[in-house]
């Protein structure tokens, strides 16, 4: 199974079109089923299952169960993604296209694409050849998310009020 | 001191939400951490003891939706009274570090491992008003007003 989410804030028709054109082509060859997270996005879907939304408790266990976690470029979902241990395609919301209130997510594809288990893609076309070739993604390194030195910066400047 | 400090942490939705987590939920061993979300019904049941309270679910773009949630955050801070407030963003923190600036109130501002070129526009709002504004990002530090502790990621 791919699960793909878009987030709460803003629909992602396009990605949900890519995925229900991909769905249906050769480079599916594990017959993947999809199941999607559309939020409030009013493409029609013919092919994979769509939901609006989800609790947290379905949609972590989407996540947990994929065989690839294809997102809007949110680090949410990054998070999740490596915590899960599931590989994770994120694909960017273009300002021009209305999808975002400004292309901040592009920028996020630089530095997200750096990341270990994380795969980055700006098209279709990038999109497509990520999931053709679904055997080579890779989770990340660890499922470890967090900064014992951030916690303990913080930690210490509640207590004492010292940096 | 037998009981613990208090702290209350306060993002928005999404991405902010699960970084505010990731960052605040290793403090509970030391702090009472009171957690703070428009939306709490989309956070996972798994919560276990934590104590969420929701508020209305405001941002920039729903400007009259701002002045019920700065009464609501107002509400909490002094029924709540915290020592210190942290937050990821975005508009809801960013009303609580100003309410709070009248108030015996420590204000940490983590600004989201997404910003990478400059300071978040929240981040920027309250830079001159918190008592401690962190990026995850190292050449976003200035080493005086904005500093680097590392990231979550």
């Amino acid at each position: 199974m791919i699960f793909v989410a878009v987030g709460t804030q803003f629909s992602f028709n396009r990605l949900i079109q890519y995925m229900d054109e991909w769905v249906i082509t050769d480079g599916n060859t594990n017959k993947e089923k999809v199941i999607a997270q559309v939020s409030d996005g009013n493409y029609q879907a013919q092919n994979i299952e769509t939901h609006s939304f989800m609790d947290g408790e379905q949609y972590n266990s989407h996540i947990r169960e994929a065989s690839v976690f294809v997102s809007h470029a949110g680090m949410g979902n990054i998070i999740s993604a490596r915590e899960l241990q599931t590989p994770i395609i994120v694909i960017n919301r273009q300002h021009k296209l209305g999808e975002h209130r400004n292309d901040h997510q592009l920028d996020g594809l630089k530095w997200m694409g750096k990341l270990d288990g994380v795969y980055t893609a700006s098209t279709q076309e990038e999109l497509f050849e990520h999931l053709n070739n679904i055997k080579q993604l890779k989770t990340a390194n660890t499922n470890v998310v967090g900064s014992k030195q951030l916690t303990n910066f913080l930690a210490d400047f509640i207590s004492t009020g010292k940096r | 001191m037998s009981k613990k400090q208090k702290v209350l942490a306060i993002a928005s939705p999404g991405g902010h939400w699960i970084q505010l987590n990731k960052i605040c939920n290793p403090l509970e061993d030391r702090f009472a951490v009171v957690y703070v979300t428009p939306g709490a019904q989309y956070s996972s049941k798994n919560e276990g003891s934590r104590r969420v309270l929701n508020i209305t679910d405001a941002s920039a773009t729903s400007k009259s939706k701002l002045i019920p949630l700065a009464f609501q955050l107002l509400w909490i801070l002094i029924k709540e009274r915290p020592t210190a407030i942290i937050s990821t963003g975005a508009a809801p923190g960013a009303i609580a570090f100003l309410l709070a600036k009248f108030l015996p109130i420590k204000t940490i501002w983590v600004d989201s491992i997404a910003n990478t070129a400059e300071i978040s526009r929240s981040g920027r709002m309250v830079k001159n008003h918190a008592d401690l504004v962190v990026t995850q990002w190292k050449s976003l530090s200035d080493g005086k007003n904005i500093v680097y502790h590392g990231s979550i990621l």
